[in-house]
This record gives C-alpha cells, structure tokens and sequence, in this order.
C-alpha cells in the first residue's frame, strides 16, 4: 500500500492546528477579561482623576445646595 | 508557577515525546504503510475525550445533588475540551478512511453513534448559551451531561454489536493487547501528552468561566 504522506501530515496539521487555535481562543478571552478589570487608559490632555470629594455621591450628579 | 501553567509544560514536553514516538519510534506499519501513523493522534484524542465526558457526568451529578457552582463550572469546561479532542477524533478518522477504505465517510454504526455523540455535546454548549436564566441552563445540561455519558458505551460496543467497516478495539479490550508494544507505547506517550493537554485547557476554562460568572454577577 502506498505510504499516503499528505494525509498524514494533512491528520496531524489539522489536529495541532485545532489544538493551537484553542489555546489562542483561551489566551484572547483571559487578555479580554484583564482589559476589562482594569481602568480605561487616559485619553492626551485629560485631567487626571481625582477621588470624590467627601460627602460627594460617587458617580452621580454633583448634589447642590 | 501555577498548577495550570506546570500541566502546559509537561504538556508540551509530552507532545514532544509524543511526536518523536509517532515518527521516530514506532516502525512503518505492514499492512497499511505510513498512514497508519494517523492512529497516534486519532486513538489518544478520543480516550482524551471519553475520560473529559465521564468527568462531565460525574460533575454533573455533583451539581444537581449539591447545587454546587465549582462543579457545574467544571463539566462546562470538560464538555468544551471533550468536544475539541472528539473533533480532532472524527476528522483524522476521516483522513485516514479515505486512503484505507476508499471513503471520507460512512454511515457505519461507530462513525454514526460517535457523531451522535459529538452532536449531543455541542447540544450541552448551546443549552447553555442558549438559556437565559443562568440556574436554569445549569441544572439543564447538568441532567444531559448525566444522560449522554452511557452513548459513550454504545459508541465502544458499537464495533461488537452491529457489523462495521471500522476494525474493533485493539487497546481497550478484554485479554491480552494483539499489537506490538511498540505501537502501544506510542500510543500511550501520545495519550499521556494529550490528557495534560486537556488537564491544562480545562484549568483555564474553569478559571476563566470562574472569572466570567464574578464578572456577571
């Protein structure tokens, strides 16, 4: 019987292909999952975030006398 | 170094291993030549998958006796990782039918009772997609993770019950192996590369599944 390389290579590309291919799929998602914990980065010429003044609701309409 | 981190290196160094044994190792089979260096990937993909259902039916169990969410994240993971390996499974299966039996594919009782098999635990991923209600989506496939683990018999026993062109187990049998040692060796070299593999994507998963629930919540 012929030795039929090419669908040996052909198995065993696929196979490391699909197994890289996760592991990509793994890496993507973990990278997304870290982004997305950290603060977004300043944009030029943004004034740097100062914490709340105290007595200041956090995030909400500044309260007015 | 993480548990997760030290399974990829052992990993890697077992795919190593694993390749050499395929390629270097193991001699050019008789019969079926070189192509039947196909089977140290395809034979080690489906025990990997196998063992990740079983892990997934006793997950399963797990959660719907104790409501419990590391449980319920693990059969996930191994539903994910098991339907990567039985993918891997069918497709170099059928590269190496089309130079032995003359046919990509054909509706022979393994072939259809694997992909049977393989659809089943798709249907597990989009259930749980698929369901709004998170408690819900759990509890669901944790019930087809519980029904779905005997087809994995069926699929094993399909070669004795019903008359296949696929050929019988030669590892998984009763009584003594019938291949040279030689090819087992590499077989098992490759399975031992694989299952770390696997051990090392579901450590991921489950973390990252972990991180994803908190992130929801």
């Amino acid at each position: 019987m012929p030795d039929n390389w090419s669908y040996v290579v052909a198995a065993w590309a696929i196979a490391a292909a699909a197994l890289a291919g996760y592991w990509r799929y793994l890496a993507r998602r973990e990278r997304a999952l870290e982004g997305a914990g950290r603060p977004a980065p300043r944009r030029a010429g943004e004034a740097p975030s100062r914490p709340p003044a105290a007595g200041a609701a956090p995030g909400g309409p500044a309260a007015r006398p | 170094m993480s548990a997760t981190r030290v399974l990829g290196w052992l990993a890697v160094a077992g795919l190593g291993a694993g390749l050499v044994m395929a390629f270097g190792v193991a001699p050019r089979e008789i019969t079926q030549g070189n192509v039947q260096r196909i089977m140290y990937v395809h034979v080690p993909a489906v025990w990997v998958a196998y063992l990740a259902f079983l892990v997934v039916c006793g997950a399963s169990v797990v959660y719907l006796v104790r409501r419990s969410a590391t449980a319920d994240t693990l059969a996930a993971a191994c539903t994910e990782v098991g339907v990567l390996f039985l993918g891997i499974n069918i497709v170099t299966g059928a590269i190496w039918g089309k130079p032995t039996w003359g046919a990509w594919w054909t509706w022979d009782a393994r072939l259809t009772s694997v992909s049977v098999v393989f659809l089943m635990y798709v249907g597990y991923l989009l259930l749980r997609r698929m369901t709004d209600d998170p408690e819900r989506g759990a509890r669901l496939s944790a019930v087809l993770g519980v029904l779905a683990a005997p087809s994995i018999y069926l699929v094993h026993t399909s070669v004795y019950w019903w008359r296949t062109l696929h050929q019988p187990p030669s590892l998984l049998k009763a009584g003594s192996a019938t291949m040279p040692a030689v090819f087992w060796l590499a077989i098992l070299v490759n399975f031992v590369a694989f299952a770390l593999l696997a051990a090392h994507f579901v450590g991921r998963r489950v973390r990252l599944l972990a991180r994803e629930r908190e992130a929801h919540a």
